[in-house]
């Protein structure tokens, strides 16, 4: 184990034309005789349908296509749960759901035909409560709920779309015997990922044959998607994603693809679709969930945890998309890392009226951390003790066994704490308007297939054909830097044919922070392949033993006699060398999490990332306004290849966690429509209110880990920041904020 | 009715024909062809869009491009000297201040105007001067080391 003190710097391969403007992005794309696409949204949150009548809209000239549910095949998708279809046909469930698509000549004549569309309603009673959606009386959101095709685990029940729960022990009678028991409540806002890049989607076909450009994470999921929603072959279907402006987990899933595709099939002309900022928050389907979370926890006097049980409701909204893991997946968070004698944790994923919730950022885990953290500070201070020292007492490390069962191994749990610790200077005399609060997190890696080629060129160089997605987060950096290592060249020496899915297998995209993890094991395997072929090649032309060969310096030597060698250069001929990855996944840790239901495969978590932030946050009494003046952040992400890479995806993950703490929610009216659905009323953080962070490292080598001892790193960074904020404004004003995020309003009025 | 007018965009005399209400984003986007300015909220909120106007910033998405006939304008691919990236655009290479690149380009047409005003700003300069463009990916941090970096050298 070892901190890592050295950069290991790599200039991304797409840097040149990102920073000169010549790169392209979806929206900056032209094809010849393209028209706008409009979407008809639908006009209440929750209503059947009983006319739409599109006879205006197809009359305006310039119009090219009209497109509703008749025009397409009637089914329904989604992730877990197929709860959805492409355009509204009876019933429509949220202020983002589609009732008819447009194709125009220009955007004026689009947006004019869209509200020349005819629909009538009726309205029918609206969910947006959605603790309140679990009684037996409320109203559903899908009556035909059991009609649904869906994963039998999810335990769906109604309104209910997950559930599940972690149980060990009594926890009750746990809590009837311990020496101190604290209670709290806390809700939390929706939050949106807010790429600044809102999604584009450019279709054309080309006979039977589709290709889609568009803004997405998961370019292998959206050929599913279209091949699914347009009953079409997925060899029809070519995903093209040209530069992609940030994800962030919000352009993870299927999502307009099929829509844009049907409305050029319609219109026989290719068709854009390029949202505005307001529909890039309304009606993308994918936001961070909002939830109310109970925790009671008992401790015996020295600080021993006896038992904790939690109640959690997590805001599904409107339909299933791929979020249908997020009952377990808070579940998880809710024990956090922490050494637990008995569990009682009861965790529901409702269906409502809202904006439908799905993968941001380490989802769920933000607003579990932030309640949970705070609920452990509020412990600390019921037993007298420190709070950094409480959890000195109750972490998990090498050897502990979880709730659910799972042995931990080769964590840096403990590391990560003392280091972030050490870093914000815990424990110095500060201004009485500041404080410095501490929290922990962990998150798992997802190990899932993948496949890639690595060929050489005529001239020695080589090409790497990878499904892995580049969003930002530097695969473009990662599979180069991997490859070489392998081939004993450098990574300047390999380009990169990817996000096109009719050249690459199978990848997960860019979600899960699986990317190193998955994508970099299959362009590894694929460099092995390659490497084998050239050993052999170059065994016959030096006469030698292939054992005695090693790559090195772009060549091939045979070892001790440096003046018999070849030039990979030399070896790649006409450039028909390739490699193929055969891949192998890891298996993940067992854990019998007996007494569990609603198990989806998260009771355990494999290869764990342990994350601890310390915050130095000052807070105006007068005002209620917090801000954060300094954040350490200590992460056991196991190995690192690349430390700008690395460090970018910390830097980035505590400012948006920072967001998240104090200015970022998304407000509904009373029938769940977005009250801020812009950037003035929903506030990102800038560069003037972003503080220093200090990040540090604490390698590891965790059990089935990526390669290289690698897990991931895009997610847990936003993991504990709130929480560890949340810690720092209790101690100035000597009162808990227990709404997210935590606004000047909600800090005085809880008690600056 | 379109109007026919002359818009200089990095030193190129480019005559267009635009319809009164065009913004300047759309037009140098759409008509000029010059795509390396983005559109991130049409609302001056994010910064992407940020063009100089004779050196001042402009968020080219509030601002009719009637209103910039006879103005220099540049954006993004008029910082680099030919196939010479300037210093600025190294810099935010070399530093971490570019990932996914959507608010690079804003970033950069601001760094620039802020350094020409202040050619050896303090921290807190840089960060307030950048504070109208939104970066959701770097947290700021090789941004704004990008912009001291500079100034530090210039």
């Amino acid at each position: 184990m070892a901190t890592v003190e050295k950069p290991r710097a790599f200039i991304r391969p797409d840097g040149k034309e990102k920073v000169t403007g010549t790169g392209r992005y979806t929206a900056d794309l032209v094809l010849a005789g393209e028209l706008v696409a409009k979407f008809r949204y639908a006009d209440h949150t929750h209503a059947r349908i009983t006319r739409i009548d599109t006879t205006r809209a197809r009359a305006l000239p310039g119009v090219l296509a009209v497109v509703t549910h008749e025009d397409v095949p009637d089914v329904l998708y989604g992730g877990m749960v197929q709860d959805r279809r492409l355009f509204a046909k009876d019933t429509v469930r949220f202020e983002g759901d589609i009732v008819a698509g447009v194709a125009a000549t220009t955007a004026e004549i689009a947006e004019q035909a869209a509200a020349l569309i005819e629909v009538d309603y009726e309205p029918l009673p609206v969910v947006t409560d959605f603790e309140a959606a679990l009684a037996d009386d409320a109203t559903l959101v899908h009556p035909t709920w059991e009609s649904y095709e869906g994963d039998e685990a999810l335990g769906r029940h109604e309104n209910t779309l997950g559930y599940s729960t972690i149980v060990k022990g009594d926890a009750d009678a746990a809590l009837a015997s311990a020496d101190v028991v604290v209670k709290g409540r806390y809700v939390t806002d929706p939050v949106q990922g807010v790429p600044i890049e809102p999604r584009a989607v450019i279709a054309q076909w080309q006979g039977d044959k589709l290709t889609v450009w568009t803004s997405t994470q998961v370019p292998y999921a959206a050929r599913a998607g279209v091949a699914t929603t347009l009953q079409i072959p997925e060899s029809n279907v070519r995903i093209v994603v040209p530069l992609l402006g940030g994800g962030f987990g919000a352009k993870c899933d299927f999502h307009f693809e099929g829509h844009v595709a049907a409305l050029a099939k319609a219109a026989r002309r290719p068709v854009k679709l390029v949202f505005s900022r307001r529909e890039e928050f309304f009606a993308v389907g994918h936001r961070r969930e909002g939830m109310v979370l109970e925790f009671e926890t008992g401790a015996r006097a020295d600080g021993t945890l006896v038992a904790r049980k939690a109640r959690l409701v997590l805001d599904k909204g409107a339909y299933c998309g791929e979020g249908g893991f997020f009952a377990q997946m808070a579940a998880m968070h809710a024990l956090g890392p922490y050494e637990l004698e008995n569990v009682h944790i009861e965790s529901s994923l409702v269906y409502s009226n809202n904006q439908p919730s799905s993968s941001i950022r380490a989802p769920t885990a933000p607003q579990v951390c932030w309640a949970l953290e705070q609920h452990m500070d509020e412990l600390a201070v019921a037993l007298g003790m420190d709070p950094v020292d409480l959890r000195r007492k109750t972490i998990v490390e090498t050897g502990s066994v979880t709730a659910t069962g799972q042995v931990l191994e080769n964590i840096a749990m403990r590391e990560t704490l003392e280091k972030a610790v050490e870093m914000i200077g815990y424990g110095q005399e500060l201004p009485e308007d500041e404080a410095i609060g501490v929290a922990v997190g962990w998150w798992p890696c997802f190990a899932s297939k993948s496949g890639a080629y690595v060929k050489l060129n005529p001239d020695g160089s080589g090409t790497i054909i990878t499904g892995a997605q580049e969003n930002g987060t530097g695969s473009v950096m990662a599979m180069p830097t991997y490859v070489a290592a392998e081939l004993g060249m450098q990574p300047e020496d390999f380009s990169m044919l990817y996000q096109d899915t009719d050249a690459a297998p199978w990848d997960m995209g860019s979600c899960g922070s699986q990317t190193t993890f998955n994508s970099g094991r299959a362009v590894i395997a694929a460099a092995v392949d390659l490497r084998d072929q050239l050993l052999d090649a170059a065994a016959e032309k030096l006469e030698a033993s292939r054992d005695d060969l090693e790559l090195t310096g772009g060549s091939i030597l045979v070892k001790g006699s440096p003046d018999k060698s070849v030039s990979i250069a030399d070896l790649a001929g006409e450039g028909t060398f390739h490699g193929k990855s055969e891949d192998v996944v890891p298996d993940g840790p067992e854990a019998p999490a007996e007494g569990c239901v609603g198990r989806l495969g998260l009771e355990s978590f494999h290869a764990p990332q342990l994350i601890a932030h310390a915050v130095r946050v000052r807070v105006d009494r007068g005002t209620g306004v917090a801000r954060v003046l300094e954040v350490a952040a200590a992460h056991d992400c196991g190995k690192i290849l690349n430390r700008i890479g690395a460090d970018g995806q910390v830097y980035g993950g505590v400012v948006m966690g920072i967001g998240q703490a104090l200015s970022e929610g998304t407000q509904l009216d009373a029938e769940g429509r977005h009250r801020n659905a812009h950037l003035t009323d929903y506030k990102l953080v800038t560069a003037s209110d972003a503080p220093r962070i200090d990040v540090a490292w604490i390698e590891t080598d965790t059990p089935g880990a990526g390669p290289k001892g690698s897990k991931g790193v895009g997610e847990p960074p936003c993991v504990p920041t709130a929480g560890a904020v949340a810690n720092a404004i209790a101690k100035v004003i000597g009162a808990r904020v227990h709404k997210l995020p935590m606004t000047p309003e909600r800090v005085w009025e809880a008690g600056a | 009715m379109k109007v026919a007018t002359t818009l200089n965009v990095n030193g190129v005399s480019y005559p267009v024909d635009l319809d009164p209400g065009t913004n300047l984003l759309a037009a140098v986007r759409d008509v000029v062809g010059l795509t390396g300015s983005k559109e991130g909220c049409d609302d001056s909120e994010c910064g992407a869009c940020m063009m100089l106007l004779d050196g001042q910033p402009v968020n080219a998405c509030s601002y009719l491009a009637l209103q910039a006939e006879g103005s220099e304008i540049t954006t993004v691919e008029g910082l680099a000297d030919g196939d010479t990236l300037a210093p600025l655009q190294t810099a935010f290479l070399d530093l971490g201040g570019v990932q996914c690149g959507f608010c690079t380009p804003g970033m950069l047409v601001s760094a620039t105007a802020l350094l020409e005003a202040n050619p050896r700003p303090t921290e807190d300069e840089v960060r307030i001067g950048l504070s109208g463009n939104l970066c959701r990916c770097t947290g700021y941090d090789g941004i704004v080391k990008a912009v001291l970096s500079v100034a530090g050298s210039s």
